[in-house]
C-alpha cells in the first residue's frame, strides 16, 4: 500500500492558511447580502418583500439585512429588479446574546478544542459542511479543533438543524452529559429560527428554544470557513461580528 | 512440650466436634444453630493452630493409636505435608462456619434443619482431619470411605430436585470408583509388607518393577483424580457443585478437593520416590490439559455456581501441572528444579481454597438475594450489594492471577518453573514443557476474560432480570467474605514468608530447599549471601530490594527464579513492593482528585447512552455476549449443535423471530462418558438376547462350552 | 423474479401500456375501472371495491412487472384517497386509485404480496391513523411508541400544523413498559443500541438495533424518523414558491433533484412549457448535482474502510466541486436555482468553461482514484460480499438507484420514464450484478463518469433563450413530478387549489425506499463491517424523515 503513501506526499500541501491568511479562493463562500442602499424608501420596501423570509428590513431608503433569519434563496441576488448588494466574506458569527455578551472559553482551550456534533433534524448540508472541515483543504486538526463521539469529551456542542421532536431528547441528553464549561453553536439558519421549517409542528424552531446558545452561525447551510471562523470565536481566537442584534423576531 | 501443644490441640479438636456432633444433634432452632457456629469455628481454630504450631517448629507430631488385626498399628502423624493441608483445610473451614449462619438467616430464616446438617458437618470434619494426620493405609482409607459417604449425604442435604439427587449419586459412585482404584494401587504397593504403615510402604516402593510403579501411579493419580476433579475422572464435579446447597459448595471446593492433591502427593511423591520420567509428564499433561478443558467451560458457562465448578477443574490442572513438572524434575535429578515446582503447587492450592471458598459464599449470597445464578438475568449487584461486590471483586482479581493478588504469585511460579525446563536433557520433554506452558499460559489469559465477564456481567451494568432484592438482612455480617479477602491480599504480598512455610513440607520430597534459591535473603548483608554473587547482589540493592531491611524480618520481599550457569536469566518480582506502590499511587490519585474537584459541583443526569430516551436491559451486553468470542474461536472443542428457525406471519419479509438453540455436549461426555455408556449398553443388550434365547441355542451354548473345556483339557 | 441459473442482467424491456391494461381487465375487469391518466401518469386504475386492491397491486408488481413507486394518501372532507403508484417501465406511471368514505377506519394492505410498500403503509397508519388490515407490524414507526402515545394522527386535517407538539398535552417521558420488538430469540441475544447519536458526532441521526449473540452480528433493524419534520405537513396552506423551498431544503445534499421533481409537478399541473435552454441547463445542474452526490459517497466509503489517504483525496475532489458549484450557480449546494417554468436565473458561457474545467479534473481524479482503488487488496477485501443483497431481494423489495443497480435493477428514471428532456441524451446506466459492497462502489464511479458525459452534451447543445417560462395563473388539480435523484427515484406529487395554494404535497424520495430494503444486506454479518455496509449504501436518513 506504499503507493497511497506517495500518492498523498505526491499531492503536496493543500490546506487553506485561513486565520493567518484570508482564503479567497473561488467558491469557498456564497457570500452574503449586505445593506444596500436604495433610491427610494418605496424600492427597499419592494427589496424587503421580496425576502420569503423577512430578513431584509426596509429602513428609509437603505435596506438592513438580518443574516441569522436569511435562508440562501437567493431572491436578493438574481431574479427581479431589486437586489441587495452581496459581498463574498465569510466571518460572519455572532453572538447569540448580543455584541460583546459572548464569554470565550479560557485560554487552556484554545489548542485543543473537542466539539461534539448534534444532528438535531438538518438537511444534511450544515452537517455536510462541518464534515468538510476534516478534509485535506480545511484541515481543522491543525488548529487543535476535533471531533469527539461522546458529550464527555466535548467542550463545544454544535448544533445543526430546526430541532425536530424526536430529537429534542437525545440533544437534550447529549448537553445535560458534556462537562462544564461548555458552549453551544447553533449553525445554520434551521438551528438558529427554525429556518424554512420555522417553529411548527414538529419542528422546535431552533436551538435556542431548547438550549442557552451561545454562538449563532448565519447561512443555510453556512460555509466551511464561517463554520471554522465560529470555532475560533469559541475560544476568543477570532472575535464575533459586532453586527446585527438578536433574536427577538424569535421569542 | 511442642509434641504436647500440637497432641492437645488434636485431642482438643476431636473432642470439640464430638461435642458439637451432639450439641447441634440435641438442641434445636436458634441454639442448635448457634452450638454449630460455635464449635464449628472453634474445631477450624484449633486445626489451624495445630498446624501452625508443627510448621513453625518444623516438628513433625506422632503418635501411636490401637492395633488392627492383621492391619498392623493405626498411627496418626503430622507431618509438613498433613500440617500445610491441615492449615488449608482450618483457613477454610472457618469463613465457612460462619457462612453457615449468615447464609440460614437470610435464606431460610430459621427454617434450616441445621441439626442432620450439624452432625453431618462435624462427622465430615473429623473425616478430614483424620485423613490428614493419618500415617498408615488402615486408617486413611477408612476415614477417606468416610468422607465420600459424609459428602454424598451433605450434596444431597437439599434434596429439593431429582437432578440433584442423581447429581450427588454420580458423585459417589466415582467417589467408589476411585477409592476402590486407591485400594487397588496400596495393594500392589503393600505386597508383602509386615504393616501398613506409610513409612513401612515408601521402604516397599523401591522394590516395585517398572510396571507395577506405573500401575500403582496411575491407580492412585486417577483415583484421588476423581476427588481433585481431572480430566477425565472430572464429570462427576460441575453437576454435584451446582447441586450441592450453598452452605456446603465452599467446603467441597476449598477442603476435599484438596484432598485429592493431598492422596496424589502422598502416594505418587512421597510413597513412591523411585518415578520414571514418565509419570511425571503424564501428571503435567494431564494436568495441562484439564486447566485448558476447565477454564474453556467456566468462560462459556453462564450459571455462576457451575462457572466456579469448571473454574475449580481448572485451578486443580494448573496445581498437578506444577506437581507433575516436579516430579518430572526429580526423575532428572535437578532437586531445586522440583522444589520450586512443587513450592507453586502447593502454594496454589492453599490460594485456591481461599478464593474459590470467598467466590462459592460471594455467589451463595447472590443466590440468597436474588434467587438466581444465571448471568444473563443478573447485574447491576454492585449498587444492591456494595459490600459484597468488593470482596467479590478481591476475589475474582485473586483468581484472575493479577498481582498483588495471591492467584499471581503462584501462577507466576508455576509458569515459570515450567520455564525452566531449558535444563532438561530431552530436547523431546522440553517440547512438552513448551506446549504445556503454552496451554498454561492460555487457560490464565482466558481467566481473565473469564472472570472481567462474571464481575461484569453480575456486579456491573443494569438489572437485566425480573428478580427482585429478597427482603432480608443480606450479609448481616460481611465477616468470613472479609477475612478471606485479606486472606487473599495477604497470600498475595507476603509470598517471601509464605514460601520458607511452604518450604518446610516441599524440602523433604523434593531433597532440596526452595526458599534458598526462590528467596534470596536481601535483608542481609552482602558476605552472608553464599550462594549469590556480590555484584548481582548489588545489582539488586540498587534496585531498591533491601528497602525496609531493618524494619522488616524475614529474609527479604522479592521472589526471584535464577537460571542455570547455562542460561544466566533471572526472573524477580516483588509483589510487596508492587503492592506498596500501588497503594501510594492510588492515594496520590485520590488525594489529587478530591482535592482538584473541591470547587466544581457535580451535577447527576440520566446515562447518555447515545441519546436513546432510555437504555433497558435488553440493550445491554449478555454473559453469552461476551463469551462467544472463545466459543467461535474454540468451536472444534465445544462442537456446539446450533438449530436455528425462522418464523414469520404473512410473508418471509415480516419475520417474528429467529429462534436459535444452541446444544453442547461436554468434552468429557461427548468421548468418554457417552462411548462408554453405549458400550456397556450394547455389552447388556447382548447379554439380554442370550437370556431370551430358544432351548436349541442354549443347548448348542452348552454344547459348544463343553467342547472348549474339554479342548482345553486336552491341550494342557 | 428471475429464474435460477439466468443472468440478473436482464435487458431493458419496455412494459407496453396496452398490455397493462389488458392484463388487468382481463382479470378484475369487473371491480375496476381505467382510466388513460394526464398530468404524469398515463394510466389511472379506478377501484370500486377495496376488496380486489391487494390482488391488483400483486398481479402488477409481480406478473406484469411493475416496480412500485409509493402511496399517496389524501384526506378530503368525505372521503380518503389512497393512490398506489406503479411504474411500467418505458410507458410511464400508472396509479391504482382507492377511494373509501372518510368514516372508514381500514383499508386492506399490499404489504404481503408488494413487501415494498411496507414502510408505506407504516407511515400511512402513523400519520393520518388508517389501519391497514393484514399488515402485521403498524405502529411505533414514525412516531416512536417510546416517546409518543397512541392514537395521534398528526397529519390529519384538524391538526393544526403551526402548534409545536411540545406545547400539547402528550405524556412527555419515555414510555416504562415501552421494549424493542427483537426477533432473534437466543437465550443470551441482545440488541445492541447505536445511535441516534454516534459516528464521531458526523453522522445523520438514526438509530439501530443490532441484533446479536455475541461476536457476529445476526440482524440490524434501523429505527428512522428521528429527524421528522413533517415537511408534508408544513407545506399544508403554503403558496407553490414558499413549498418548492421546502423541497429544496429538506435533503440538502440531493435538493436540486427534489427542486426540480417538484417544479415539473407543478408545471403539469398548470401546462408550463419550460424553454429549451432552462431545459438543457436543468440537466447539466442535476448531474453536476449527482457527480458532487457520488464524489461524497466514494469519500464516505474510503472513510469507511478506514483508508485515509484515498478518503482526503476524494475529499478534496468533493470540495473542488463544490466550490465550483458555488462559482458557478452562486450556491454550493445549487439553492434557489429551480423555479416552476424553468430556472431563476441564466449563465454565460465563461461560467460554462470554468464549470467544465472543474468538472474534468474532478473526473481526471476520480479515475486516478478508482484505479488505485482497484490495486488496493485490503480495501476491496472489505468491501467484496459484503452486505450482499442479491437481484431477486433487489426486486422484491423495490431497490432504487446506485443500489439497486448495483443488484442489477435497471431501474432509472431518466431512462425508463424520461422526464426533463433526458429522452434526447445518451448515456450509459452502469449496472452490476453482485450485489455487493464492490458493486456499489463500482456503480458510483461509472455513474460519476456518465454525469460528467451529460454535463459535457448540455453545454454544447446550449443555445440562447429565455430560461423560464413565468406561470402567469394556477389551476386546480393535482400532479406527479419525478426526477432521479443521487440516491434514486424521488417523486413530488402536489395537489393545488385555484389560488396556487397546495393542499396536499406528498415527496416519496428514494432513501425511504432504500432503507426499507436496507435490513436485507445485513443478516449475520461482523460488526466491523457494519459502517462499511452503511457507506455502501449511502442512504440519506434526512431524505428519508423528511
Amino acid at each position: 500500500m506504499s503507493f497511497w503513501f506517495w500518492h498523498g506526499l505526491k499531492k503536496g500541501v493543500r490546506s487553506t492558511h485561513y486565520p493567518r491568511k484570508f482564503e479567497s479562493a473561488a467558491g469557498v463562500s456564497p457570500g452574503r447580502p449586505v445593506a444596500t442602499e436604495f433610491d427610494s424608501a418605496t424600492e427597499a420596501v419592494l427589496a424587503a418583500a421580496n425576502c420569503p423570509v423577512d430578513a431584509i428590513v426596509a429602513r428609509g431608503s437603505a435596506a438592513e439585512v438580518k443574516l441569522e433569519r436569511c435562508i440562501y434563496c437567493q431572491h436578493c441576488h438574481y431574479g427581479n429588479p431589486h437586489l441587495l448588494e452581496w459581498n463574498s466574506d465569510y466571518e460572519w458569527t455572532m453572538a447569540a446574546l448580543g455584541p460583546g455578551k459572548y464569554q470565550p472559553l479560557p485560554g487552556a482551550y484554545h489548542r485543543s478544542l473537542h466539539v461534539m456534533v448534534v444532528d438535531a433534524g438538518d438537511c444534511g448540508a450544515c452537517l455536510h459542511e462541518v464534515k468538510q472541515l476534516n478534509n485535506p483543504l480545511y484541515n481543522m486538526h491543525r488548529l487543535g479543533i476535533f471531533l469527539t463521539a461522546t458529550p464527555r469529551f466535548a467542550d463545544v456542542l454544535l448544533v445543526v438543524g430546526p430541532v425536530s421532536e424526536n430529537m429534542r431528547v437525545p440533544l437534550l441528553k447529549t448537553y445535560e452529559a458534556m462537562p462544564t464549561p461548555k458552549r453551544i453553536l447553533a449553525v445554520g439558519a434551521c438551528a438558529i429560527n427554525g429556518g424554512v421549517f420555522g417553529r411548527a409542528f414538529m419542528s422546535a424552531g431552533g436551538a435556542a428554544s431548547v438550549l442557552p446558545v451561545d454562538l449563532l452561525v448565519p447561512g443555510d447551510p453556512p460555509p466551511p470557513l464561517a463554520i471554522l471562523h465560529a470555532l475560533l470565536a469559541v475560544t476568543g481566537r477570532k472575535n464575533p461580528v459586532a453586527q446585527m442584534a438578536s433574536l427577538e423576531g424569535n421569542s | 512440650m511442642i509434641d504436647a501443644w500440637i497432641g492437645g490441640a488434636l485431642a482438643l479438636f476431636f473432642i470439640l466436634c464430638a461435642c458439637g456432633l451432639v450439641l447441634s444433634a440435641a438442641t434445636r432452632g436458634v441454639y442448635s444453630l448457634r452450638a454449630f457456629v460455635v464449635f464449628s469455628a472453634a474445631c477450624s481454630i484449633l486445626m489451624m493452630f495445630s498446624s501452625a504450631v508443627a510448621l513453625a517448629s518444623g516438628h513433625s507430631f506422632a503418635i501411636d493409636l490401637w492395633r488392627l488385626n492383621g492391619w498392623g498399628r493405626l498411627s496418626i502423624r503430622l507431618d509438613m505435608l498433613s500440617a500445610i493441608f491441615l492449615f488449608a483445610a482450618g483457613l477454610v473451614y472457618l469463613p465457612a462456619s460462619l457462612f453457615v449462619r449468615n447464609l440460614v438467616e437470610v435464606r431460610f430464616r430459621g427454617r434450616y434443619p441445621t441439626r442432620r446438617y450439624g452432625v453431618l458437618h462435624f462427622a465430615l470434619m473429623a473425616s478430614v482431619v483424620l485423613i490428614l494426620v493419618a500415617s498408615d493405609a488402615p486408617l486413611f482409607l477408612i476415614s477417606w470411605e468416610c468422607m465420600s459417604l459424609l459428602c454424598y449425604f451433605l450434596v444431597n442435604y437439599e434434596q429439593s430436585a431429582r437432578m440433584d439427587v442423581r447429581a450427588g449419586y454420580i458423585m459417589l459412585v466415582m467417589s467408589e470408583a476411585g477409592f476402590l482404584a486407591v485400594v487397588v494401587a496400596f495393594l500392589i504397593l503393600g505386597r508383602g509388607t509386615p504393616d501398613w504403615s506409610f513409612s513401612s510402604l515408601a521402604g516397599m516402593a523401591e522394590h516395585l518393577s517398572g510396571g507395577a510403579v506405573w500401575g500403582v501411579f496411575l491407580l492412585g493419580f486417577l483415583g484421588f483424580g476423581v476427588k481433585a476433579g481431572l480430566v477425565p475422572v472430572n464429570f462427576w464435579l460441575p453437576r454435584c457443585y451446582t447441586a450441592a446447597p450453598a452452605v456446603f459448595v465452599p467446603v467441597l471446593a476449598g477442603v476435599t478437593l484438596n484432598l485429592g492433591f493431598y492422596g496424589i502427593l502422598r502416594l505418587d511423591a512421597q510413597l513412591m520416590s523411585n518415578h520414571s520420567l514418565g509419570t511425571g509428564l503424564f501428571a503435567l499433561i494431564t494436568g495441562s490439559i484439564t486447566a485448558l478443558v476447565g477454564i474453556l467451560y467456566a468462560t462459556t458457562e453462564n450459571d455462576l455456581k457451575k462457572m466456579l465448578a469448571h473454574s475449580s477443574i481448572e485451578n486443580a490442572g494448573i496445581i498437578v501441572a506444577a506437581v507433575g513438572a516436579s516430579l518430572v524434575f526429580h526423575a532428572s535429578g535437578y532437586a531445586v528444579a522440583a522444589a520450586i515446582a512443587l513450592t507453586a503447587a502447593l502454594y496454589h492450592m492453599v490460594n485456591h481454597s481461599v478464593y474459590k471458598t470467598l467466590l462459592f459464599q460471594g455467589v451463595g449470597e447472590v443466590e440468597a438475594a436474588t434467587r438466581t445464578r444465571e448471568m444473563d438475568r443478573l447485574g447491576g449487584l454492585a449498587r444492591l450489594l456494595p459490600g459484597l461486590s468488593v470482596v467479590f471483586l478481591v476475589g475474582c482479581l485473586s483468581i484472575s492471577a493479577i498481582p498483588p493478588f495471591n492467584g499471581f504469585v503462584s501462577e507466576w511460579l508455576t509458569l515459570q518453573s515450567l520455564l525452566r525446563s531449558a535444563v532438561l536433557l530431552s530436547s523431546a520433554v522440553k517440547i512438552l514443557f513448551a506446549l504445556c506452558g503454552a496451554c498454561l499460559a492460555l487457560t490464565a489469559a482466558l481467566a481473565v476474560t473469564c472472570f472481567v465477564k462474571v464481575y461484569a456481567m453480575s456486579f456491573l451494568g443494569i438489572r437485566r432480570g425480573d428478580w427482585r432484592k429478597v427482603p432480608g438482612k443480606a450479609g448481616r455480617t460481611q465477616f468470613p467474605l472479609a477475612y478471606l479477602a485479606v486472606a487473599c491480599l495477604l497470600l498475595g504480598i507476603l509470598p517471601t514468608y509464605v514460601i520458607p512455610v511452604l518450604n518446610r513440607a516441599v524440602e523433604p520430597l523434593a531433597g532440596a530447599s526452595a526458599a534458598a534459591s526462590l528467596v534470596p535473603p536481601f535483608f542481609t548483608a552482602t558476605p552472608e549471601n553464599q550462594q549469590l554473587p556480590p555484584a548481582f547482589v548489588n545489582d539488586f540493592h540498587n534496585l531498591g530490594a533491601q528497602t525496609g531491611r531493618h524494619v522488616l524480618p524475614g529474609r527479604g520481599l522479592v521472589v526471584m527464579v535464577r537460571g542455570s550457569e547455562k542460561n544466566p536469566v533471572v526472573f524477580a518480582m516483588s509483589t510487596s513492593y508492587s503492592f506498596v506502590a500501588l497503594a501510594i499511587f492510588l492515594f496520590v490519585t485520590w488525594f489529587i482528585a478530591t482535592r482538584s474537584s473541591r470547587q466544581r459541583s457535580v451535577t447527576r443526569h440520566e446515562l447518555w447512552a447515545g441519546g436513546i430516551p432510555r437504555l433497558l436491559p435488553e440493550m445491554t451486553y449478555t454473559a453469552t455476549g461476551f463469551s462467544n468470542p472463545v466459543r467461535v474461536v474454540f468451536q472444534a472443542i465445544f462442537r456446539p449443535n446450533i438449530v436455528e428457525d425462522s418464523r414469520e406471519t404473512v410473508a418471509v419479509h415480516f419475520r417474528t423471530a429467529i429462534l436459535r438453540r444452541r446444544d453442547e455436549t461436554h468434552l468429557v461426555d461427548r468421548l468418554l462418558l457417552h462411548p462408554v455408556g453405549e458400550a456397556v449398553g450394547w455389552l447388556a443388550r447382548l447379554l439380554a438376547e442370550m437370556h431370551h434365547g430358544r432351548l436349541n441355542a442354549y443347548v448348542t451354548y452348552t454344547l459348544a462350552f463343553l467342547l472348549i473345556i474339554l479342548v482345553l483339557f486336552r491341550l494342557s | 423474479m428471475p429464474a435460477m441459473g439466468a443472468s440478473p442482467l436482464m435487458p431493458f424491456q419496455r412494459i407496453e401500456l396496452d398490455g397493462v391494461a389488458a392484463a388487468v381487465q382481463e382479470q378484475f375487469g369487473s371491480g375496476i375501472s381505467l382510466e388513460r391518466g394526464s398530468r404524469g401518469v398515463v394510466l389511472a386504475i379506478h377501484l370500486k371495491e377495496p376488496n380486489v386492491l391487494a390482488d391488483l397491486s400483486k398481479a402488477l408488481f409481480w406478473d406484469v412487472g411493475c416496480s412500485f413507486g409509493g402511496l399517496i394518501v389524501e384526506e378530503h372532507a368525505d372521503r380518503w384517497r389512497l393512490c398506489y403508484l406503479f411504474l411500467a417501465r418505458g410507458s410511464g406511471w400508472v396509479e391504482v386509485v382507492l377511494e373509501v368514505p372518510a368514516t372508514v377506519q381500514a383499508v386492506p394492505s399490499i404489504s404481503a404480496g408488494v413487501h415494498a410498500a411496507d414502510w408505506f403503509e407504516r407511515e400511512a397508519e402513523d400519520l393520518f391513523g388508517l389501519r391497514f388490515e393484514g399488515h402485521p407490524r403498524l405502529g411505533d414507526f414514525i412516531l416512536h411508541d417510546q416517546i409518543w402515545p397512541e392514537g395521534v394522527a398528526p397529519h390529519r386535517k384538524p391538526q393544526r400544523k403551526s402548534v409545536n407538539v411540545h406545547q400539547m398535552q402528550f405524556r412527555r417521558r419515555p414510555n416504562p413498559d415501552w421494549r424493542p420488538l427483537l426477533v432473534v430469540q437466543d437465550p443470551g441475544s441482545f440488541a445492541m443500541p447505536v445511535g441516534p447519536v454516534y459516528e464521531g458526532g458526523i453522522g445523520e441521526s438514526l438509530h439501530f438495533m443490532l441484533e446479536t449473540v455475541g461476536e457476529d452480528v445476526l440482524r440490524a433493524v434501523p429505527r428512522l424518523f428521528y429527524k421528522f419534520r413533517a415537511v408534508e405537513k408544513i407545506a399544508e396552506g403554503q403558496g407553490v414558491s414558499d413549498v418548492l423551498l421546502l423541497a429544496e431544503r429538506f435533503a440538502a445534499t440531493s435538493s436540486f433533484a427534489h427542486s426540480l421533481a417538484f417544479s415539473l409537478a407543478v408545471e403539469r399541473i398548470c401546462s408550463l412549457e419550460v424553454p429549451k435552454r432552462a431545459t438543457n441547463l436543468r440537466v447539466l445542474l442535476a448531474e453536476l448535482e449527482r457527480l458532487r452526490h457520488h464524489a461524497g459517497a466514494i469519500t464516505g466509503i474510503c472513510e469507511s474502510t478506514a483508508l485515509a489517504v484515498a478518503a482526503s483525496q476524494a475529499a478534496i475532489i468533493e470540495e473542488e466541486l463544490l466550490r465550483a458549484s458555488c462559482k458557478f450557480a452562486g450556491h454550493r449546494y445549487l439553492f434557489g436555482l429551480n423555479t416552476p417554468g424553468g430556472l431563476r436565473r441564466d449563465f454565460v458561457s465563461r461560467d460554462f468553461e470554468t464549470l467544465i474545467g472543474a468538472v474534468d479534473r474532478a473526473i481526471e481524479d476520480l479515475r486516478e482514484l478508482e484505479d488505485r482503488l482497484h490495486f488496493t487488496s485490503s480495501f476491496l477485501d472489505r468491501l467484496e460480499d459484503v452486505g450482499v443483497v442479491d437481484p431477486s431481494k433487489a426486486r422484491d423489495l423495490n431497490l432504487v438507484g446506485p443500489v439497486g443497480r448495483a443488484s442489477g435493477r435497471g431501474h432509472d428514471l431518466r431512462r425508463e420514464c424520461p422526464y426533463g428532456g433526458y429522452d434526447s441524451y445518451t448515456f450509459e446506466t452502469p449496472r452490476e450484478a453482485e450485489g455487493d459492497g464492490y458493486a456499489r462502489l463500482r456503480v458510483l464511479f461509472q455513474e460519476a463518469y456518465a454525469s460528467a458525459g451529460l454535463i459535457h452534451q448540455s453545454i454544447e447543445r446550449m443555445e440562447p433563450g429565455p430560461v423560464v417560462a413565468l406561470c402567469e395563473s394556477f389551476i386546480p388539480g393535482a400532479a406527479l413530478g419525478w426526477a432521479e435523484a443521487p440516491i434514486g427515484a424521488a417523486l413530488h406529487w402536489i395537489r393545488l387549489d385555484e389560488s396556487g395554494i397546495v393542499e396536499r404535497y406528498r415527496a416519496i424520495t428514494p432513501s425511504f425506499n432504500n432503507w426499507l430494503g436496507f435490513h436485507a444486506a445485513v443478516e449475520d454479518f461482523a460488526f466491523q463491517d457494519f459502517p462499511i455496509i452503511l457507506a455502501t449504501f449511502g442512504l440519506s436518513a434526512t431524505e428519508c424523515d423528511r
